[in-house]
């Protein structure tokens, strides 16, 4: 099997040769091959090559295209703080949507147009070329919450929730077109997997994010899955209390972080629904043993059952150690 | 006189509307402004930190309460400084160098103030300077660093460095928080305190002011 074939198994509900493997890499993959991050997250060869010598070195199943969450808002001209050898961030004291009245002045972004969203359709391109055959090809795209968080200033979101639901339900909605969008064109560069990363939606709550944040996602994901790829829900944090929601979003793999212990998830899912995690990436990766890794990734497997892959909480932190 | 049982109600339900109001008036009316502090506000303010930390209460709720309770601060504030009343204690916050994810420290900084400190919030990105000029010109006791970031967790490291060949790292406790930080990190890079939530900074916060009183 090669580790297209054994992720598509494992969605399918057959047996494999091996348990896949999907950790998030970023940083690590950048200094693998020795490059700075920002040239990572700015030239999509760099970004691809540092994958695929990434996946290659480690036999994973998959690469990806995921870098940071500012690419949608860099093109909008969201101001980023830029850094020499990290992920760039969101200013959000200069938040772009800091008056509301600017949603209603925003098109949709053109992924096809020059700029950082067209430099992750490249790099879905360039990887799909170079590892379509034998790798799933993950594009990413950011979750309702997220690109709203990135747009009006996380704060002042969790504020909007309570006191302006109708502008936070607009937001979301051009949130979900601006990324279907997003994903369509990844898809066509050969894109098998679309990846959503909704971190802000760990902080709102059970009753929040099943009333407003939940739907966007159940329909950001329906409207890519249509598009005839699959979808993989990743929420950093802790999401022990909307973990049920995220199971009825319909994405084919929930990706949970370490917070969240694989066994409530599972409680809370059908035994077919795919769970990708969580071993903890600081304490039982960077700053482990592979004794301690064995211990956690059995744990997460004992917790999970077989509809499972390996993955970390979030990215494999920068320094964990190589060992083989 | 106004029912203050409403202005805890107002704080714990994040209500700033209704929490000025009643303070407005207790305070037209005579209140002492410290009791309004001591006897409603801190204790809906610990009530929320403990729903936070029971997962009642979530982000969005604790900054609505956290916004009421300002609210309300902002009338108080004025009256504690003209007659020379001390807080409980003085804090600088800040998420450190290379960070600019700040809303753990909007809501240790929430949390704390709530708690009866004074909270000077550095913001987000804070270099060592800007630290050391706070506690040297504030007369601050306790400093708080937040990362949440694995690539920024160093900054704190470099932080209390500079503290120390500045003068003033004994001058003041020194509590770090993030989600990737953790106790034996805070303990390596010579901090005094770690917290993994906003509720339990409070009673760090206390604890580390006892200590340094005692």
């Amino acid at each position: 099997m090669n580790g297209k074939e054994r992720i598509l198994a494992r969605l399918r509900g057959e047996s494999t040769d091996s348990l896949p493997l999907m950790p998030i890499t970023m940083m690590y993959a950048g200094d693998l091959i020795g490059q700075p991050y920002r040239a990572y997250a700015t030239d999509y060869r760099v970004l691809a090559e540092g994958q695929l010598r990434t996946a290659e070195r480690f036999d994973f199943d998959y690469v990806s295209a995921i870098s940071d969450p500012a690419r949608e808002a860099s093109d909008l001209g969201a101001a980023v703080e830029w850094f020499d050898n990290q992920p760039p961030a969101i200013i959000e004291s200069r938040a772009l949507i800091a008056d509301k009245a600017t949603l209603d002045t925003l098109a949709l972004p053109d992924p096809e147009s020059p700029g950082r969203m067209q430099d992750r359709v490249q790099a879905v391109r360039l990887l799909a070329e170079r590892a379509g055959t034998d790798k799933i090809v993950q594009g990413w795209v950011e979750g309702p919450c997220a690109m709203a968080s990135d747009l009006r200033g996380l704060n002042t979101l969790m504020f909007d929730l309570s006191d302006d639901p109708a502008f936070v339900e607009a937001l979301f909605d051009y949130a979900v077109r601006m990324e279907v969008n997003f994903a369509k064109a990844q898809v066509a560069m050969g894109a098998t997997l679309i990846g959503v990363g909704d971190a802000a939606a760990s902080l709102v709550g059970p009753r929040l994010y099943n009333q407003y944040v939940q739907p966007f996602e159940k329909r950001l994901i329906s409207e890519i899955q249509a598009l005839g790829v699959l979808v993989e829900l990743h929420i950093c944090g802790n999401t022990r209390r909307i973990v049920k929601g995220m199971g009825e979003t319909g994405a084919d793999i929930i990706d949970l972080d370490f917070l969240t212990p694989l066994s409530e998830a599972r409680a809370a899912m059908t035994p077919h629904q795919v769970l990708l995690g969580n071993i903890d990436p600081v304490r039982a990766l960077r700053d482990g043993t592979p004794e301690s890794v064995e211990a956690a990734l059995a744990e997460c497997y004992a917790q999970a059952g077989p509809a499972y892959i390996v993955g970390a909480g979030c990215e494999i932190p920068r320094g964990t150690p190589q060992r083989m | 006189m106004p029912d203050l049982q409403k202005l805890y109600d107002a704080v714990l339900n994040g209500d700033q509307k209704t929490s000025v109001a009643i303070t407005r008036e207790a305070l037209d009316a005579g209140t002492d402004p410290m009791v309004l502090i001591t006897n409603y506000m801190v204790p809906a303010m610990d009530e929320v930190g403990r729903l936070f930390e029971c997962e009642d209460y979530f982000v969005p709720e604790l900054l609505l309460s956290a916004r009421a309770m300002k609210g309300s601060l902002e009338l108080i504030r004025p009256l504690l400084a003209a007659r020379g009343d001390e807080p409980v204690g003085r804090v600088v916050i800040g998420t450190v160098k290379g960070d600019l994810h700040d809303i753990g420290k909007n809501l240790v900084g929430s949390m704390l103030e709530g708690g009866g400190f004074e909270v000077i919030d550095l913001g987000a990105d804070v270099s060592a300077e800007r630290f050391i000029e706070a506690v040297q010109t504030k007369n601050a006791n306790i400093v708080c660093l937040s990362a949440l970031l694995t690539v920024t967790m160093p900054s704190m490291r470099t932080t209390i460095e500079a503290m120390k060949a500045a003068g003033v790292r004994d001058k003041v406790k020194i509590m770090v928080g993030g989600a990737p930080v953790t106790s034996q990190f805070a303990e390596e890079i010579g901090a005094d305190g770690y917290s993994d939530n906003a509720s339990s900074a409070v009673a760090l916060a206390r604890r580390l002011r006892a200590e340094a009183t005692a």
